[in-house]
């Protein structure tokens, strides 16, 4: 074992070294002589930059642990337990508070990467690496921001769940979804436009869907959103509630039900649907003998 | 020189129907085209096997009669079957899988009401079930361990509230709460201990609990023996439109009424 080490770590030495000590050693000399020599022959550079990668490993490392004091000391685990983007995360076997730890910990680790290439000069690549330098910083905010965009997306989404709920109106399921697609779609495009992809198109995109998505909807389903924002004030505030005889315009009768878009009234073995945005317009007479 | 199989031979010559009561898959593969002319229906609680015919039982009947007349009313109802024709049942009688043969004509006297309670009434009949499990749950279990009574009156809610009046504040005021809520079976727990009967919604909404039942109790038919409960129940559903369904603290039945009469019993230890 002991060894095995040795002869690991140098293996790989001579394929960059063989340029520069081309004087080879004559092959007779015994192996910690040419370790050694191996070693002497290394440019300091190199040194410089292995140096680098250890306090690059060692700093991001640092920063995983601290961070994950960080976010679990400011209670954001309490805060987002039980949001979908956690939930798959434990799925996976971590945490959203690790992934963002470990997120930051990867960048100074690859940041460290990168310096330590460039300071060893390695040509062919370095063009490229610098690229990627400069793109880091972005690609790291660009995930950040979509974490965060999915859990407070997922956060947002549970809070109105539980507000309305607290309602006691089961219709109501489709606002809390819509809030927090809004808000993931929101972080989406921040993202795409921290790594440089230009969102402009697709800010006008949405700009249009939006826009004929609320006059052609707000057309179609004016008097089924009037009859539904009427409801859910009938709802409420029970200004009228089952068995209490009304009269909605003409009609007259017994409530029998009271829904979001519609309240039942009979009279007679007659029973109304009266849409609710006629108990507005038209208004409500509660008769009372 | 006759044997066994004969014996079952003669109860399904001639049959215009064969009815099966929640079929295993294999025995609704084999049977599914009968030779003759007799049509197959499938009586389960889902339908399983995508039957051609088929009639939705809402509850896991345990008197095999109820669940036979059940089957047979909804078939006729369905229009696979008519008066004058026989059929054969083959039902579970001791417990789940197919272990008997029954043979019965259809007639009218079929009509208990048992699918007229279900299908024909104010309310939903998905609502009518709900109403049934919360009643076999309470019960089954009591609340605290102690036998309660309970009366929900399901549908034409707006003419009940008019022929009643509250005993107490109504706690299910300005909520929003139906039976089959996850929550309801507890709530409803908590508040049978108080007296008064539930009102319930054609949608399944409870409009109130704590009511008083005023109806007028002349020509109401229900066995005797059967205490307030039962009479107000009984006969709420003679002056409205509503069911009544009823949980007795006494015997601990859970009995349904419409239109003033008895429709069905059922024992809540057996579900």
């Amino acid at each position: 074992m002991i060894d095995a080490s040795p002869i690991a770590t140098v293996e790989p030495v001579p394929s960059t070294a063989a340029r520069v000590a081309s004087a080879a050693p004559p092959p007779l000399q015994s192996v910690g002589e040419t370790v050694r020599s191996a070693l002497t022959s290394l440019p300091a550079r190199l040194w410089l930059a292995l140096g680098v990668i250890v306090l690059a490993a060692f700093l991001g490392y640092l920063v995983v642990r601290v961070n994950r004091r960080i976010l679990v000391g400011a209670g954001v685990p309490e805060t987002i337990e039980g949001t979908a983007f956690e939930r798959t995360a434990r799925e996976f076997g971590t945490s959203t508070v690790s992934l963002v730890a470990n997120l930051s910990g990867y960048f100074i680790f690859i940041l460290g990467l990168i310096v330590a290439l460039t300071i060893a000069r390695v040509e062919y690549i370095s063009t490229f690496w610098n690229r990627t330098a400069g793109f880091l910083p972005s690609l790291f905010l660009a995930v950040l921001v979509l974490i965060v965009g999915l859990v407070v997306g997922d956060k947002v989404e549970l809070l109105i769940d539980d507000r309305l709920r607290g309602v006691k109106l089961p219709q109501t399921g489709i606002v809390p979804s819509l809030a927090k697609w809004s808000v993931v779609f929101i972080a989406v495009l921040v993202a795409l436009g921290q790594i440089g992809v230009d969102t402009a198109a697709l800010v006008v995109l949405l700009a249009t869907y939006g826009f004929a998505l609320v006059l052609f909807g707000g057309l179609a389903f004016r008097d089924l959103l009037a009859s539904g924002a009427a409801g859910f004030y009938l709802l409420l505030e029970q200004p009228y509630s089952i068995g209490d005889r009304v009269r909605i315009g003409d009609t007259d009768g017994v409530v029998q039900e009271v829904n979001v878009f519609v309240t039942h009234v009979e009279s007679d073995g007659a029973e109304y649907v009266v849409p609710n945005r006629r108990a507005f317009t038209e208004g409500v007479v509660r008769v009372r003998e | 020189m006759t044997t066994s199989a004969d014996l079952l031979a003669d109860l399904v010559a001639d049959v215009d129907g064969v009815f099966l009561f929640a079929p295993t898959g294999s025995t609704y593969e084999d049977y599914r085209e009968v030779d003759d002319e007799s049509v197959v229906v499938v009586v389960a609680q889902e339908n399983d096997h995508d039957a051609e015919r088929y009639v939705e039982l809402p509850l896991e009947f345990d008197n095999v009669r109820d669940r036979i007349r059940f089957g047979i009313e909804g078939a006729m109802n369905h229009g696979y079957c008519a008066e004058g024709d026989v059929v054969a049942c083959a039902v579970g009688v001791f417990g789940d899988p197919i272990d008997g043969v029954i043979r019965t004509p259809v007639t009218e006297s079929m009509h208990s009401g048992i699918f007229d309670l279900f299908a024909n009434s104010r309310a939903d009949p998905a609502v009518v079930r709900d109403v049934f499990d919360v009643a076999i749950e309470l019960g089954k279990k009591g609340q605290k361990g102690k036998p309660v009574g309970a009366l929900f009156v399901v549908g034409d809610a707006g003419k009940v509230m008019n022929k009643s009046r509250p005993l107490s504040y109504n706690p299910f005021e300005k909520s929003h709460v139906h039976v089959g809520d996850p929550i309801v079976n507890v709530m409803l727990k908590e508040f049978s201990r108080l007296d008064g009967a539930f009102v319930i919604s054609d949608s399944g909404k409870i409009v109130s609990a704590y009511r008083y039942l005023e109806p007028g109790a002349e020509g109401v038919d229900i066995p005797k023996g059967l205490g307030a409960r039962h009479m107000a129940g009984g006969a709420i559903t003679r002056d409205t439109n509503a069911i009544a369904i009823v949980l007795s603290e006494s015997d601990g039945l859970v009995r349904a009424f419409k239109g003033g009469q008895l429709v069905l019993e059922l024992d809540p230890e057996e579900y």
